[in-house]
């Protein structure tokens, strides 16, 4: 008896314990976007290649895509530094997730929430040594939950490439005409 | 497994009790802060000196003898935008009994932007441009929109930091209203 008034009690401990976790207001969490790691990309000199960099919003926060629906919001968007002699080319961003929220149900807004990638093309020049090469820079993003906005926020992001040399052409052998030998 | 009915009516009043104080506690105040609120109650509101978007330098103490709702906001914020039309409507409403609503706008973006975001918005009390100095003197604004409730006497009644109703936001008006 005194087993199951405890296993009751547990229960209900529990279940409190839960409600009072779901019950978040603005404020109680701090907004967080995070870069997962990135291995080391392997990048052909003189060539475009392309690197994918992936980033995570904090639950219950969304920050704005990188075309978001209205002049006043701040887009979120990658600025990189290359390093000396390789090209940094376009930073393709994901479309947003139209969503709206409780503080304007009438309006969409274009988001990311949860995980989304930023795809950067990187190209080495041809005379570049081979080796390993760092980029640097910030991800900048404004971070709102469904009742509060908090400031725009950077992001340091690093990830590093290694240029290798474009693999040897493949040397056909002169056309012969059939009619070369007589 | 037979369930001891007392057992039961414990569980169900410990779980009512909970969920009415958790819903106390959710409405009272957003601020991650908020045992800072009380301590703020009763005391005077910071002084501030900043330019309003027409060039003019404006007080705080410029307004003693009114209600004061002072408002930070910023134009990238979403919940801000859905409060003003309400801020618009209680002063005009309020305006008359003694209530003045400063805006003050926690921006990166240019004034320009601002003074076409406050028009398109039509607003019609003062926008100032804040300063993260004025924003510490109020014990920080972590996030937007946050908005202290002065009393005629430059007292703060209040503070709530995240959007609320309409009708919380006019009931705080209203005590601002009453305390001399």
């Amino acid at each position: 008896m005194l087993r199951s008034r405890f296993n009751w009690i547990a229960v209900a401990v529990l279940g409190l314990t839960v409600m009072s976790a779901a019950q978040d207001s603005p404020g109680k969490k701090v907004p967080s976007v995070t870069m997962a790691p990135v291995s080391v990309t392997d990048v052909t000199r003189g060539k475009a290649n392309s690197v994918a960099l992936h980033f995570r919003v904090g639950g219950g926060f969304h920050v704005n895509s990188n075309t978001p629906k209205s002049e006043f919001l701040i887009p979120t968007a990658l600025k990189l530094e290359a390093p000396t002699d390789i090209v940094l080319g376009k930073v393709t961003y994901p479309d947003g997730q139209e969503m709206s929220f409780p503080f304007s149900p009438d309006e969409k807004l274009s988001v990311y929430t949860g995980d989304f990638a930023v795809s950067v093309s990187v190209r080495p020049l041809a005379h570049v040594l081979p080796g390993k090469y760092v980029f640097r820079g910030n991800l900048r993003y404004q971070a709102c939950d469904n009742a509060a906005c908090y400031p725009p926020k950077q992001l340091p992001v690093e990830f590093e490439v290694k240029v290798v040399k474009a693999p040897a052409a493949h040397k056909a052998n002169p056309a012969q005409s059939p009619h070369a030998h007589s | 497994m037979k369930r001891d009915p007392v057992v039961l009516i414990i569980v169900a009043m410990v779980v009512t009790a909970m969920l009415v104080f958790g819903y106390h506690m959710s409405r009272r105040d957003a601020d991650p802060s908020a045992a800072g609120v009380g301590a703020m109650k009763g005391k005077a509101a910071p002084d501030f000196e900043l330019k309003s978007l027409e060039g003019n330098t404006v007080h705080l103490s410029d307004y003693h003898g009114k209600a004061v709702l002072l408002n930070f906001w910023a134009t990238y914020c979403g919940p801000c935008k859905v409060e003003m039309p309400w801020l618009v409507e209680l002063q005009k409403q309020y305006g008359p009994d003694g209530l003045q609503i400063v805006g003050v706008a926690m921006d990166d973006a240019s004034q320009d932007d601002i003074a076409k975001f406050a028009k398109d918005m039509g607003v019609n009390y003062p926008i100032l441009v804040g300063k993260e100095s004025v924003g510490d003197s109020y014990g920080g604004i972590q996030f937007l929109p946050a908005t202290f409730y002065i009393g005629r006497d430059g007292k703060f009644i209040d503070r709530v930091f995240g959007l609320k109703g309409r009708s919380e936001i006019e009931d705080e008006v209203k005590t601002a209203l009453s305390k001399n």
